[in-house]
C-alpha cells in the first residue's frame, strides 16, 4: 500500500460518523456543536480542544511548509490547525494514534538531525524545508498533507479556509453560488470564432 | 406538499405493487403505476433528502461518502479481481466496489447527467460482429426502434437538454430544451476535434438549460458530479417522478428501509418482502407483485439472498445468470492545462462530445468503441484537484506546489474516454462467505477484471485524447496508464433480458422467466454495456417495462 493509500485509509475510515445530509445533521447535533465550537474557539483565541499545545505548534508549522505563506495566505492564515484540531476529535479520530506516534518519530529524527535546536517550529524555514524533504514519504507527512489540503479548501464551517483564503487563492469568488456564461476565456471566444466561420 | 397525500398501507394486506428502489428505474415505475391507478409501496434504503438538503460540502460528499451511505469500508461490500482469490474490503475509502447513492432518487441524484441514447448497433452487435470467445456477448431481445418512443418520453418527461448529433440514431421528436451553454472545455474539444477531422457535437444532458415541466433551469453552480442539485435542475427521479407519484395519493415511500429478502408462497409467487426499517427492526410487507429496481448490484444480491428450498441457487436463478456478466464500462482519462483561464469549475461537467469512435472497428484488432467528452473532472472542486488532479511530476508541497495549484485550478480540464465492457461470467455479484454488512447479511462481493479488449479501447481513446490536447495547443498534457477497474458506478448486465430462459433472467418485458409476479428493471437488465452512459437507457427501459406491467395487471395476467 502506498503512503497515499494509507493516508486515505487513516483519514477516511470512520468518517461516515461525521455527517450525512442536512436532514441527517438534524439528528446529529454533534456536528453542529463541532462546527460551532470551531468558530467560537478561534474567535475567542481559546485553547485547542483535542491537540496539546506542543503538538498543535508542531503540526501548524508543518502545514505552513506544505502551503506556505508567500505573497498570498497559506495554511497558517487559513487556520488549517483549527480544522485539524476539530477533525481529530471527530472523523479523523481513527487517525489520531498514528498522528501522535508519527509526531514522536518525527521529533526523534529531528533531535538527531538538529541536536539542541529545539522543536520543528524553532528551525528557520530553510532548515524546516530541508528536514521535511527527508520525511515527506512518511505516513505522518502524507496524513498532514491531506489534512492541510482539506483544511485549506473546506467549507469554513469545518474550522479551516478562514475568511475563504483557500478559495480566494484559486481565484474563486466565495460568495458566488451561481454563475452565468461566458465562464472562461475559451467559451467567451467561441461565439466570435463561429461568427468568423471557424 | 405532495408528501402530505402519502398513504400508509397495511403491512399485512397485499398492496398492488412493491417497488424496491427509488432511483432511475424505480422512481419511474412507481410514478407510472400509481398514475395508472395502482397502489405502490416504494422501498429506499437511503433517507428522503430533498433539494434543500444538498450542500457544496466537498469533504462530506466526495470524501466521506455522504450520499453513498459512508466511506467504502462501511458499506458492506468486498472486492476481488479474480474468482480464485478471497475478496477483501476496498483498498480506497473513496472507491466502493459498487458505487451508488443511497438516497431517494438513487444515483440519478448524484450523477453527472450524460444522456446518450444507445444506437441500433448496440442492440444487435453480436449478430453483426459474431461471437467473441470466452464471453457471453449476445444481442438484446429488443431493438432501438422498440425503445425509441420511451427514449423520447425520458427526453420530455424527465427533461433532457441537447441537440441532435451527426451519428445519432433517428429520433421521433426534438429535444425539449436546447443544449447547455458551452464551457471552455467544450469549446477547446470542439475546436481541436474539427482540426483533426472529427465531428464534435453538443452533449445531451439530463440537466435543464431552460425551465421545463415547472422546474427551474440550471444556475451553473458547478456542484454537479457526485453532488445533489440544490435547485432541482438536475433531472433526477427525485426532482421529477417521485413528486408526481406521491401526488397521486397512491404511493407510499418508505425511506431508510432496506429490503433483504423476498418470500415466495406454495404457488411459487412472491407474496411478501422482508425489510429492515429505519431502526433496524425486521418488518414485512405483503404484495401482489414485486418490481426490483434496486440497481445492478443490489437486485441480484437480493435474489441470491432470497434462496429457499424451492430456489436453492437464489430466486429466479435457474439460468445461473443472476449476478453474472457485470459490466462497469471502461474509462480513460487525459488531462491538459491551458494558457488562459477555463474556469471549468463553473456549470455542469460535459458540454461537448465526440462520437467518431463509437462503433467497433475490426481494423483496430479488438472489440469495442466509445465516446469522448471534455469536462473539468478533478478540477471541479478544489480538494479533489489538489489531491488527485495534478500531474505526476508536480511538487507535492511547498511554494511551487502552492503556486501550481493556484495557477492550474482554473486552467485545467480532462478528456475522458467512455467505452464498452464485454459481458464475462467471471465478472459478477455474489455473496461474500466471510464479511458481513451492518445488518449481519453476507457482504455484497464484487469480482471484476476488465477484459483485455475493454482496456485496449480505453487506451485507444486515451491516445486520441492526448492528440486532441496537442491539436488544442495545451501548454501541457498527461495521462496515467489505463488500469483494470476496482470500482464501478455503472452496474450493468447482472440479470440480463432475453428470450431464452436458459441464458437470461427476465424476458423482453422485464418479467422473471420463472416467477410470474416478479419483475426486474434497472441496469441489471442490460445485455451489452453501451458506450458508457447507461442511465438514459435504464429510464427508457423503465417507462417501457411499466407500460407492459400495468397492461398485464389490468388484464389479470400477473
Amino acid at each position: 500500500m502506498s503512503g497515499n493509500e494509507l493516508t486515505r485509509r487513516l483519514f477516511l475510515r470512520g468518517s461516515g460518523s461525521l455527517a450525512g445530509s442536512a436532514a441527517l445533521r438534524a439528528t446529529l447535533p454533534g456536528l453542529a456543536a463541532l462546527v460551532q465550537a470551531a468558530c467560537s474557539a478561534r474567535d475567542a483565541g481559546a485553547d485547542f480542544v483535542n491537540l496539546g499545545a506542543d503538538e498543535a505548534r508542531d503540526i501548524e508549522a508543518i502545514t505552513a511548509r506544505i502551503l506556505p505563506t508567500t505573497d498570498t495566505p497559506g495554511a497558517r492564515e487559513a487556520g488549517v490547525i483549527w480544522f485539524i484540531d476539530r477533525a481529530v476529535g471527530d472523523f479523523l479520530a481513527p487517525g489520531l494514534p498514528a498522528l501522535r506516534s508519527g509526531l514522536d518519530e518525527f521529533n526523534a529524527a529531528l533531535t538527531e538531525a538538529y541536536p539542541g535546536s529545539g522543536r520543528f517550529p524553532d528551525l528557520d524555514e530553510a532548515d524546516q524545508d530541508a528536514f521535511l524533504a527527508t520525511r515527506d514519504d512518511t505516513p505522518l507527512f502524507q496524513l498532514l498533507r491531506v489534512a492541510t489540503l482539506m483544511g485549506m479548501f473546506c467549507l469554513p464551517d469545518y474550522g479551516g479556509n478562514h475568511d475563504y483564503v483557500g478559495w480566494k487563492l484559486l481565484g474563486l469568488d466565495p460568495h458566488a453560488h451561481a454563475h452565468t456564461p461566458p465562464f472562461g476565456h475559451y467559451d467567451a471566444e467561441y461565439p466570435r470564432e463561429h461568427a468568423d466561420g471557424d | 406538499m405532495a408528501i402530505e397525500s402519502m398513504p400508509a398501507f397495511a403491512h399485512d394486506e397485499a398492496v398492488d405493487f412493491v417497488v424496491v428502489g427509488s432511483g432511475s428505474a424505480g422512481g419511474i415505475i412507481a410514478r407510472e403505476l400509481t398514475v395508472q391507478g395502482f397502489d405502490v409501496v416504494v422501498f429506499e434504503q437511503g433517507p428522503y433528502r430533498q433539494a434543500e438538503d444538498f450542500s457544496h460540502d466537498e469533504i462530506g460528499v466526495l470524501f466521506s461518502g455522504e450520499l453513498l451511505g459512508g466511506a467504502a469500508s462501511q458499506l458492506g461490500q468486498t472486492f476481488r479481481d479474480d474468482e480464485s482469490k478471497a475478496a477483501g474490503l476496498p483498498e480506497s475509502e473513496m472507491e466502493p466496489p459498487a458505487y451508488y447513492a443511497r438516497t431517494v432518487g438513487g444515483s440519478s441524484v448524484h450523477f453527472s447527467g450524460n444522456y446518450w441514447r444507445l444506437r441500433e448497433i448496440d442492440f444487435r452487435e453480436r449478430s453483426v460482429l459474431g461471437p467473441i470467445a470466452g464471453t457471453t456477448f449476445a444481442d438484446w431481445p429488443i431493438s432501438y426502434d422498440e425503445l425509441e418512443p420511451y427514449y423520447t418520453r425520458v427526453d420530455w418527461e424527465i427533461g433532457v437538454s441537447g441537440a441532435p448529433g451527426p451519428f445519432d440514431a433517428p429520433r421521433s421528436r426534438p429535444y425539449p430544451v436546447p443544449p447547455m451553454p458551452i464551457k471552455s472545455s467544450g469549446a477547446i474539444l470542439e475546436r481541436a476535434a474539427k482540426k483533426l477531422g472529427l465531428h464534435p457535437q453538443p452533449a445531451p444532458v439530463a440537466i435543464l438549460s431552460a425551465p421545463h415541466n415547472g422546474r427551474a433551469a440550471c444556475v451553473h453552480c458547478g456542484y454537479c458530479m457526485s453532488f445533489g442539485c440544490e435547485v432541482g435542475a438536475k433531472s433526477s427521479t427525485l426532482a421529477t417522478m417521485i413528486p408526481e407519484a406521491l401526488a397521486t395519493g397512491r404511493c407510499e415511500l418508505r425511506p431508510l428501509s432496506t429490503v433483504f429478502r423476498l418470500e415466495t408462497g406454495k404457488d411459487g409467487r412472491v407474496d411478501e418482502v422482508l425489510y429492515y426499517d429505519a431502526d433496524g427492526r425486521e418488518r414485512s410487507q405483503k404484495a401482489k407483485a414485486v418490481v426490483l429496481s434496486a440497481n445492478g448490484a443490489e437486485t441480484p444480491r437480493l435474489l441470491l439472498d432470497s434462496a429457499s428450498s424451492a430456489h436453492p441457487d437464489g430466486l429466479a436463478n435457474s439460468s445461473g445468470f443472476v449476478g453474472r456478466n457485470l459490466m462497469f464500462n471502461c474509462h480513460s482519462i487525459a488531462n491538459g492545462v491551458f494558457e488562459r483561464q477555463l474556469n471549468d469549475y463553473k456549470s455542469i461537467q460535459v458540454t461537448r462530445i465526440v462520437h467518431d469512435f463509437y462503433e467497433t472497428d475490426p481494423a483496430r484488432g479488438f472489440y469495442g468503441g466509445g465516446g469522448i467528452d471534455a469536462r473539468p473532472l478533478f478540477s471541479s472542486t478544489p480538494i479533489l484537484h489538489a489531491m488527485a488532479g495534478m500531474p505526476p511530476d508536480a511538487p507535492r508541497w511547498g511554494r511551487e506546489f502552492k503556486e501550481m495549484l493556484a495557477h492550474d485550478y482554473t486552467r485545467q480540464m480532462s478528456i475522458i474516454g467512455n467505452t464498452t465492457s464485454l459481458p464475462l461470467d467471471r465478472n459478477n455479484v455474489t455473496l461474500d462467505p466471510t464479511y458481513r454488512d451492518r445488518f449481519g447479511r453476507a457482504a455484497l462481493r464484487i469480482t471484476y477484471r476488465d477484459h483485455d479488449d475493454d482496456l485496449a479501447i480505453a487506451a485507444f481513446l486515451q491516445e486520441r485524447a492526448l492528440e486532441l490536447f496537442d491539436a488544442a495547443g495545451a501548454r501541457r498534457s498527461w495521462a496515467y496508464p489505463v488500469h483494470a477497474q476496482r470500482s464501478g458506478a455503472h452496474l450493468l448486465g447482472t440479470c440480463r433480458m432475453g428470450d431464452d430462459p436458459q441464458t437470461s433472467v427476465v424476458d423482453r418485458y422485464h418479467r422473471s422467466h420463472e416467477v410470474q409476479n416478479l419483475f426486474l428493471c434497472d441496469g441489471s437488465s442490460f445485455v451489452t454495456s453501451g458506450r458508457g452512459q447507461p442511465t438514459l437507457t435504464i429510464m427508457a427501459l423503465a417507462f417501457r417495462a411499466a407500460e407492459h406491467i400495468a397492461a398485464a395487471a389490468r388484464a389479470n395476467e400477473i
